[in-house]
């Protein structure tokens, strides 16, 4: 019986932790919580490039004695959506760093994180 | 040539270097980051001029020493050294905007300053669409770290909002361009173009993800309430980066992306584009606040120039220049209204009138006003002209309304916005801030707008240049605005003498052209003359008056359809600034404006139905247009907003009467007369024959009619002297209209002499009645009275302007009266006749009214004193009575010639006019103007002898000196019968007159006004709905794709 590969799964989670992510950040009413939901949302996304780089059967991108220089191309997965997904994450640390900031600036200034008590702007 | 790849050196290098200089003080700080500015701009204007008029290569920076897809490469060609150099352009000026910021910032905000602008020359060089995915989140970290600039709860929320919108934004673009690396295998955009299409199901969702992501980084409509609520709270300095900078190049992002989406993106570009311009800007006619206005604007006309990207099949090799034109009309007058926004420092667009106080500052601002509407010469002028006209060749019908529409509205809140600033009341304790930081990138980017008028006219494709010579005179008017009133006058009206005797050559043979071009320039001399009358300097007054004159004369000049309708718009700007002058004014040079943008559009609308894409563009193209029956009814509607045809007259009364004195004559007795020059050369076009009985112009000979009878009943009820007359003119160019519809030889010189008289007398009426409200200060003719003795100059010439006026022989206006029954009779539209025939009785009425109201009858104590007009007003009065004299008397000096134009141009030949001597001749009769001047001249010579032989022994009477109904009046007011003097007519005819006209437009715009004011509801505020409008937004985007 051939079970689903785990890039499936990796796959089909990154999708399920995606939306979570994206409905927490519509439903959650603490500027905290959302912040939390972007990154739920953030690391769905490197979940599922990582899952797109995998092919099966195949080892880390690394060569030393396992994996030789000639052997790679047949032997290791894709490691660009890897380096894709490292650069994403400092970049999502930038963003959330950043998120977090605003958050303190944001309670410092009305005492409150409700994300509803901040609508002085419309229309 | 420098390697591109030292811009990304530098500015990160001075990133990193400036955390150094942390201790050791901000001043030098502030000087090292404007360099680092000064050297990307320095670089990327050197390729700009390197690619420019040359088919140079592309130059590409390949990284890591190996290339795509195993790198990510660079690439500097012309399109890209055209943005970035208009990218560190702006970084370089807007640098300056905030230095002064910068210092109580400190040295960290410069830091994400140059940063920004790293980013944003990344973005557009990359070919990477990672890199590409990461410098946008880089810009973006930057951006929303500047917006902390500003303190206080507004912009942090804001900012936050932004933040979060972003990151969901980029997420989605993340996602897509993982799949992309997925199914494709490079995330080389060259590569992915030559090599992909989107047959693969997997690969389009993918495509999907990307392009409706960066659609969304581009504030798509109705998804971007948290940009708008960015632009209205950050720093006017750092909302100038966003609204052209980041703007910029994120649409280059779209550029480079929608090949992998094929021509099905192109449209959905196109449609998500229009959608934005139409429905940002027509909420943006419900909102207040300035900077959130400049956000809707932003909105709109990114949206637009999205579209363009889309339409790039249609436009072809057009797609640059008119992505150009648009472009960099947004991306310098966007910055540098932001930029005006911070020295205005007023939230409320009510109150920028404090820009009053600098006047320099009220320029540019109109400046940047006039060129994101798209008036001439601004680059975006020519941008719409071409992208219409293109976009007609296609048959792109609808997209043409959409984009028509979408200006529409945002001339409805930018002319709402320049009117409040150049005559809304000012608060005189206040003051722009006009610190030299901040006028300096505002006047450079006014500049560098100028600069790209120019290069948009000399670049301009074909054959369609215009002469830019009255343009540079007007320019030459504003540099001088300083110097004293009468230099300025005698030098305008010299101009106008020197341009009529260098046009004289090229027109002579036109006889049509020249009685048009003799109006505008004899008839500008002349009212330019009662300017010296005036005190001061009259600041701004010249080039504006010029400029309405140089659009005009533009008019007679153009051979083609797009001189044409430059000269139009010129026309258009130049006479809504003198209109506004008038002390209550304001509304009225709105509702001008609106009516007059309103027209013009549908006159492009209609001249772009006519040419269709054809590289012809001559006025002979007229007579062939590719959707005759759509193409001549726009062109006439847009005709009849200037002639003020009856339901399209509502803004003429307020406009002329509320001008200045001298300024009514202007735009009554001659301005109108470009609409009747309009109509002259669409009918000629639709020539005569068969086509003269097109049922267009039966509508339009009805329309004539009525107008006529409209206009006229209406000028009977004014109590306002100038109303009088201006709701006269309305009812003059209705006999106009009505005359030249007949399309019939007799009809077009009934049409003529109409207009001649008309421009003769209505100026001179408004001269004599400007120079009496000048003395009397007041337009009520019922305060006036008895000033015949005050003012005999100007009593005789508004005598002689009623008796031409009304038709009485021997003057001018009979041989109009004349020529028009035998007209009617000869074309057998006789119901309408009757009705022009009744609405010239009603003239009588209220030239009674007004003689008799101002000069005749008791003389009131407040005016005993008054003085006659200046003598500047009197001057031209008298040249003109001369005029009517000899036009009277010799009428076929003008009308034989015309007559002959008409038959031998085949246009009209058959039952022509004969004249033998001074004697016409028709089927049904003859009659000489000089004959009848004879014996009407002889009549008057007589009586007037007999008259004073027999007064000789008359008693004088003082004034009061009388007894009325029994009682012996003391005060002049109770026999001077004069307030509501027709109310019996008004009683049994004062419904003709109901306000219908009004009433429907004032129903439009509240509509209009009500619609956006619920529409925009929608940006409610809280940042996670914006989040759930762009969802939705993708939602609906992806199920109507699929």
């Amino acid at each position: 019986m051939n079970l689903p590969g785990i890039e499936y799964l990796s796959l089909g989670l990154g999708i399920v932790l995606f939306l979570a992510g994206l409905w927490g950040i519509i439903h959650q009413k603490n500027i905290i919580k959302i912040i939390i939901s972007f990154s739920v949302l953030d690391t769905s996304i490197h979940l599922i490039l990582v899952s797109i780089g995998y092919m099966r059967n195949r080892t880390a991108p690394i060569i030393d004695s396992a994996v030789s220089k000639t052997d790679a191309a047949s032997q290791v997965v894709d490691p660009l959506p890897q380096a894709l997904v490292l650069t994403a994450i400092v970049i999502g640390v930038g963003i959330t760093a950043l998120m977090l900031t605003y958050a303190l600036k944001l309670f410092n200034e009305k005492g409150t994180l409700e994300i509803d008590k901040f609508k002085s702007l419309k229309w | 040539m420098v390697n591109p790849v030292f811009i990304i050196v530098v500015l990160l290098g001075a990133g990193f270097l400036l955390g150094l200089f942390r201790k050791t003080g901000i001043s030098l700080a502030r000087v090292a980051g404007l360099l680092a500015l000064a050297f990307p701009l320095y670089v990327s204007v050197g390729w700009m001029l390197h690619f420019i008029g040359q088919t140079a290569q592309p130059y590409v920076v390949y990284t890591a020493g190996t290339v795509p897809p195993f790198s990510i490469n660079l690439r500097m060609g012309p399109d890209e050294a055209f943005l970035t150099a208009a990218i560190n352009m702006l970084g370089f000026f807007g640098f300056i905007y905030l230095f002064r910021l910068f210092k109580s910032q400190g040295v960290s905000t410069i830091i994400l300053y140059l940063v920004l602008f790293m980013g944003l020359n990344v973005i557009v060089m990359t070919r990477d669409i990672f890199n590409l995915f990461v410098f946008l989140e880089i810009a973006s970290i930057a951006l929303i770290g500047l917006v902390l600039v500003n303190k206080g709860i507004d912009a942090l929320s804001a900012g936050f909002k932004y933040l979060i919108a972003v990151s969901v934004i980029s997420s989605i673009l993340l996602v897509g361009i993982g799949f992309i690396y997925y199914y494709s295998g490079t995330l080389n955009i060259d590569g992915f173009i030559e090599n992909n299409s989107l047959v693969m199901k997997g690969l389009s969702t993918a495509v999907f993800l990307v392009l409706v992501a960066v659609v969304l980084e581009l504030k798509a409509f109705p998804a971007n309430g948290w940009a708008l609520d960015v632009y209205q709270s950050a720093h006017p300095g750092i909302s100038a980066l966003i609204s052209a900078g980041t703007a910029t190049a994120s649409l280059f992002v779209l550029y480079k992306l929608l090949p992998f989406g094929g021509h099905l993106w192109l449209q959905v570009a196109a449609v998500i584009g229009l959608v934005t311009f139409v429905g940002s800007n027509m909420l943006g006619i419900a909102q207040k606040n300035a900077n959130r206005l400049l956000g809707y604007s932003s909105v709109g006309q990114i949206g637009l120039l999205v579209a363009v990207i889309g339409f790039s099949d249609d436009l072809g090799s057009h797609l640059r220049m008119i992505f150009f034109g648009l472009f960099i009309s947004h991306f310098l007058s966007k910055a540098g209204l932001f930029w005006l926004s911070g020295m205005a420092g007023e939230e409320e667009i009510s109150k920028w009138s404090v820009l009053r106080k600098k006047p320099a500052l009220l320029l540019i601002f109109g400046m940047f006003v006039f060129s994101l509407i798209g008036f001439p010469p601004f680059p975006s002028f020519y941008g719409k002209w071409q992208l219409v006209m293109d976009l007609s060749g296609n048959g792109q019908i609808l997209w043409i309304a959409l984009i028509l529409l979408g200006t529409m509205f945002e001339g409805v809140y930018l002319f709402r916005w320049l009117g409040f600033a150049i005559k809304h009341e000012v608060d005189e304790s206040k003051a722009p801030d006009t610190a030299a930081e901040k006028m300096i990138p505002a006047g450079a980017f006014a500049l560098l707008l100028l600069g790209a008028s120019w290069v948009s006219n000399a670049y301009f494709p074909g054959a369609m240049k215009t002469s830019f010579l009255p343009l540079y005179f007007i320019l030459f008017l504003f540099l001088i605005d300083f110097l004293p009133l009468v230099i300025k006058n005698t030098l305008s009206i010299l101009s106008l003498g020197y341009y009529g005797w260098r046009l004289y050559p090229s027109i002579q043979d036109d006889t049509l052209r020249l009685v048009f071009a003799g109006i505008f320039l004899i008839g500008g001399m002349l009212t330019l003359f009662a300017g010296y009358s005036e005190k001061g300097k009259r600041p701004g007054f010249y080039p504006f008056a010029l400029m309405m004159y140089a659009g005009l004369i533009g008019l007679v000049e153009a051979d083609n359809l797009f001189g044409f309708f430059f000269a139009w718009e010129l026309m258009t700007m130049g006479s809504y600034i003198l209109i506004i002058r008038g002390k209550k004014s304001l509304v009225h040079a709105y509702n001008y404006m609106l009516f007059s943008l309103g027209g013009a559009l549908l006159i492009l609308f209609g001249i772009a139905l006519t040419v269709a894409g054809q590289p012809d563009i001559s006025l002979s193209m007229l007579a062939s247009p590719a959707y005759p029956g759509w193409a001549y009814a726009l062109l006439a509607v847009g005709f009849l907003t200037k002639t003020a045809a009856l339901g399209l007259h509502i803004w003429l009364p307020g406009a002329h009467a509320e001008a200045e004195s001298d300024v009514s004559p202007m735009v009554s007795g001659i301005l109108l007369k470009a609409g009747a020059f309009g109509l002259v050369i669409l009918f000629l076009a639709m020539g005569g024959g068969e086509a003269g009985r097109h049922p267009l112009l039966y509508a339009l000979g009805w329309l004539g009619a009525l107008t006529a009878l409209g206009g006229n009943l209406m000028a009977v009820f004014q109590e306002d002297a100038k109303r009088l007359l201006a709701y006269s003119s309305v009812g003059n160019l209705g006999y106009i209209l009505f005359a030249f519809s007949f399309m019939t030889h007799i009809g077009w010189l009934t049409g003529l002499t109409y207009s001649i008289n008309h421009f003769l007398f209505k100026t001179l009426l408004f001269l004599a009645i400007g120079g009496v409200v000048m003395r009397v200060k007041t337009h009520n003719m019922y305060e006036m009275g008895g000033l015949i003795k005050r003012m005999p100059w100007s009593f005789i010439a508004v005598l002689v302007g009623i008796i031409t006026l009304a038709g009485i022989p021997p003057l001018s206006g009979f041989a109009g009266k004349w020529l028009f029954y035998n007209a009617v009779i000869a074309k057998g539209w006789f119901l309408q006749g009757a009705l022009v025939f009744f609405a010239g009785t009603i003239a009588f009425l209220y030239c009674f009214k007004l003689i008799y109201s101002v000069f005749l009858g008791q003389e009131k104590d407040r005016f005993r004193k008054v003085k006659e007009a200046p003598v500047w007003y009197i001057i031209p009065q008298f040249i003109l009575i001369v005029g009517i004299m000899i036009f009277s008397a010799r009428p076929e000096i003008v009308l034989k010639p015309i007559g002959a134009l008409l038959s031998q141009a085949a246009f009209f030949p058959s039952e022509p006019l004969a004249w033998e001597n001074v004697t016409a001749y028709t089927n049904l009769g003859y009659w000489s103007g000089f004959n009848i001047m004879l014996v009407i001249g002889a009549m008057f010579v007589v009586l007037l002898g007999w008259l004073l032989l027999m007064s000789r022994k008359a008693q004088k009477v003082k004034q009061f000196n009388i007894v009325y109904a029994g009682e012996a009046p003391f005060t002049p007011e109770t026999t001077h019968f004069s307030h509501n003097m027709f109310a019996p007519y008004n009683k049994a005819l004062g419904f003709l007159i109901h306000p219908v006209a009004t009433q429907f437009w004032l129903g439009v715009n509240n509509t209009f006004h009500a619609l956006a004011e619920s529409a925009r509801k929608i940006y409610s505020g809280n940042g996670q709905s914006y989040i759930i409008h762009i969802v939705a937004y993708i939602v609906v985007v992806y199920l109507i794709l699929s």
